[in-house]
């Protein structure tokens, strides 16, 4: 492993849309990381990159980056190329520790390959489900792990986002795939990290703007232990000007509502309370984004300097693609 | 604290916008987003005291400007514009598909614009990917947006790079960003500014790079109990010592509605350096009572 012995983790990031950036922001403002390269596809953003960053190796061919000594890779591209660059940088041996932009793979097939080439690899791998480090999904996590809800009997889950209620025809790329993979992946993954294994029994998929993608996914679940849930996503939906997800939990002594702002607990004897933002320490050392970003970021690079498993590793986010597959079969 | 605060009438809530929860957003009535009641509710705030507004410059709030400019043109009024507007564009990244889908759209509204000036730098900005002229290109074209629909009455006081752009440029250690925004806005008389939610950080760069806080203006979170101040409340505090220049304007004083504008004031009122302070009003009553409460406390 590189230089991470040393406490100076040496990164590249593949990939430089809004994501990449943002990661590469995030991890220059870390003190044990150095960014070591970026590689991007187009060559407008890899002329504006020689222009901004110096010092630092570009190139729009993966190949390129061995040899350059890498403790750690970000892929931040469209879904359907993280196989392909996975495996290209377990098989050269660019680096051994990964952090792969939500979703895993495109598929599960994908996904279940993945996990298998970094089990070979023995590095640290881990998926961007960032909303794991949102401060009220942490809290709500905290409060079903304690068993604050008694036996946990329904949910209603939901990702909403404005992005696409005004699209003009023509105007929406087809290159980021459907709302499920896309928005709709988070709460899939907060869901399955509240409640564990979910079974997809019945499913409903509505294409708006393309015929080769869903705007619109509402879907049912079951849990081996009898819990019921349900999902509605959409990118298309008034009045979410920013893409937010939620869910509404019930359990025998009570229900917990959670969303990306705010977290209300009400029990059956009464008692109630709420929390925002404000009453859940969210500042970080860096704020760009969201508070969540720069917790995930430090987190994987801790990981990665103490050789240990970070979460959501590749074994468990490809339990998402896992569940897509389920509803778009069950469609 | 200096003598005299400038006091601001913030945007956020004629976007719809509640950092507390997007559902409060969402429970206000519509009318809060529409052009003349959003210039209605500037118009009170200006009568009871504000100085100014500070907006990010969109087509919903150059509406506003000129409906002040029509049926309130003799009103003096302060502008700080905000660009861009990052949720636009983030907007329509996602739409066209990323970066160089946005970076299409984009050139291709200014040369529709039909803005001369800005074509001709864009020109030889795009030509050479110059990112210095690339900034001033878009500076040029923001600016002409406001000048075109602000009243004789407007005064624009100051240009700020929006927080995802300031917060980038922190970041990523581009200082030139920052030095060439405040040497193009200084040659055209006005204040540059820069928005940030890391202001701590800010301040330690900037002492670095030897930017003089006395030509800038920094709008970023004071409040209470630390709402999007990072890495801390004291962090912050300590920071805004070290500017030892009157060019704060505190955001977020009011922490999103989770604190009552009293208890706001008395925070406010303990800290040194600050220019000024910006709130942002959703009720005609609401405008009155705040800017009312801000006068007195500040002003008089």
């Amino acid at each position: 492993m590189g230089n991470s012995q040393s406490s100076q983790i040496r990164v590249a990031i593949i990939g430089l849309g809004k994501m990449g950036l943002l990661h590469a922001s995030l991890l220059s403002v870390l003190p044990n990381v150095k960014l070591v390269a970026l590689c991007d596809k187009s060559s407008l953003i890899r002329k504006i990159c020689r222009r901004l960053f110096h010092d630092v190796f570009i190139t729009d061919d993966v190949e390129q980056l061995t040899g350059l000594d890498l403790d750690a890779v970000y892929i931040t591209t469209p879904i359907p190329s993280h196989f392909s660059i996975a495996k290209t940088i377990y098989s050269k041996r660019i680096a051994d520790n990964l952090f792969v932009e939500k979703t895993l793979a495109a598929n599960y097939d994908e996904a279940r390959k993945m996990c298998e080439l970094a089990q070979a690899s023995g590095g640290v791998n881990m998926v961007g489900y960032m909303k794991r480090f949102a401060v009220t999904f942490n809290k709500a996590k905290e409060l079903l792990d304690k068993g604050v809800l008694g036996d946990l009997v329904s949910f209603d889950a939901y990702s909403y986002s404005s992005d696409f209620v005004d699209a003009k025809e023509g105007s929406v790329s087809t290159s980021r795939g459907g709302v499920l993979g896309d928005l709709g992946s988070h709460v899939l993954d907060l869901a399955l990290w509240f409640f564990g294994d979910l079974k997809v029994d019945s499913a409903k998929l509505v294409s708006i703007h393309s015929f080769s993608a869903e705007d619109v996914a509402s879907f049912k679940v079951s849990a081996s232990n009898g819990l019921e849930g349900q999902f509605d996503i959409s990118w298309c939906k008034k009045g979410f000007r920013m893409p937010e997800s939620g869910l509404a939990i019930r359990g025998t002594k009570g229900k917990i509502m959670v969303n990306d702002d705010e977290l209300r607990l009400e029990l059956v004897n009464g008692e109630s309370r709420r929390w925002y933002r404000h009453d859940l320490n969210d500042s970080v050392g860096f704020l760009l984004g969201a508070p969540e970003y720069f917790r995930e970021d430090k987190y994987f690079i801790e990981c990665v300097l103490n050789g240990c498993n970070g979460e959501p590793n590749f074994s468990t986010a490809s339990k998402v693609d896992y569940l897509i597959d389920q509803v778009k079969r069950e469609a | 604290m200096v003598d005299r605060l400038t006091l601001l009438v913030g945007d956020n809530p004629f976007h719809g916008i509640s950092h507390l929860s997007q559902e409060r957003s969402r429970l206000r009535d519509d009318t809060i987003t529409r052009a003349d009641y959003a210039a209605g509710l500037v118009a009170t705030a200006l009568e009871n005291g504000a100085d100014g507004f500070m907006f990010s410059v969109d087509d919903a709030t150059l509406s506003i400007l000129r409906i002040i400019r029509e049926k309130a043109g003799k009103i003096n009024l302060d502008l700080y514009a905000i660009v861009p507007y990052a949720y636009d564009y983030v907007r329509l990244a996602t739409q066209a598909g990323g970066i160089t889908g946005l970076a299409r759209k984009v050139a291709k509204e200014i040369v529709v614009s039909f803005n001369i000036k800005a074509m001709a730098t864009g020109l030889r900005a795009a030509v050479t990917i110059d990112p210095k002229a690339l900034l001033k290109t878009y500076l040029t074209y923001e600016i002409s947006r406001i000048k075109s629909s602000q009243g004789k009455r407007m005064n624009l006081k100051s240009v700020l790079l929006h927080e995802i752009i300031t917060d980038m440029a922190l970041a990523l250690n581009l200082d030139w960003i920052f030095k060439t925004h405040i040497e193009f806005m200084l040659k055209k008389g006005i204040k540059p500014g820069f928005e940030t939610r890391n202001f701590a950080f800010l301040v330690n760069k900037f002492k670095n790079w030897n930017i003089d806080f006395k030509n800038v203006v920094i709008a970023t979170p004071f409040n209470a109990v630390g709402f999007q101040m990072n890495p801390s409340r004291e962090e912050c505090e300590k920071a805004l010592v070290d500017v030892r220049a009157p060019s704060i304007i505190a955001m977020s004083i009011l922490a999103a509605g989770y604190l009552k504008p009293l208890e706001a004031v008395n925070y406010i009122k303990t800290l040194p350096n600050l220019k000024g302070v910006v709130v942002g009003v959703s009720k005609e009553n609401h405008a009155r009572e705040t800017f009312k409460l801000l006068k007195e406390r500040f002003n008089s």
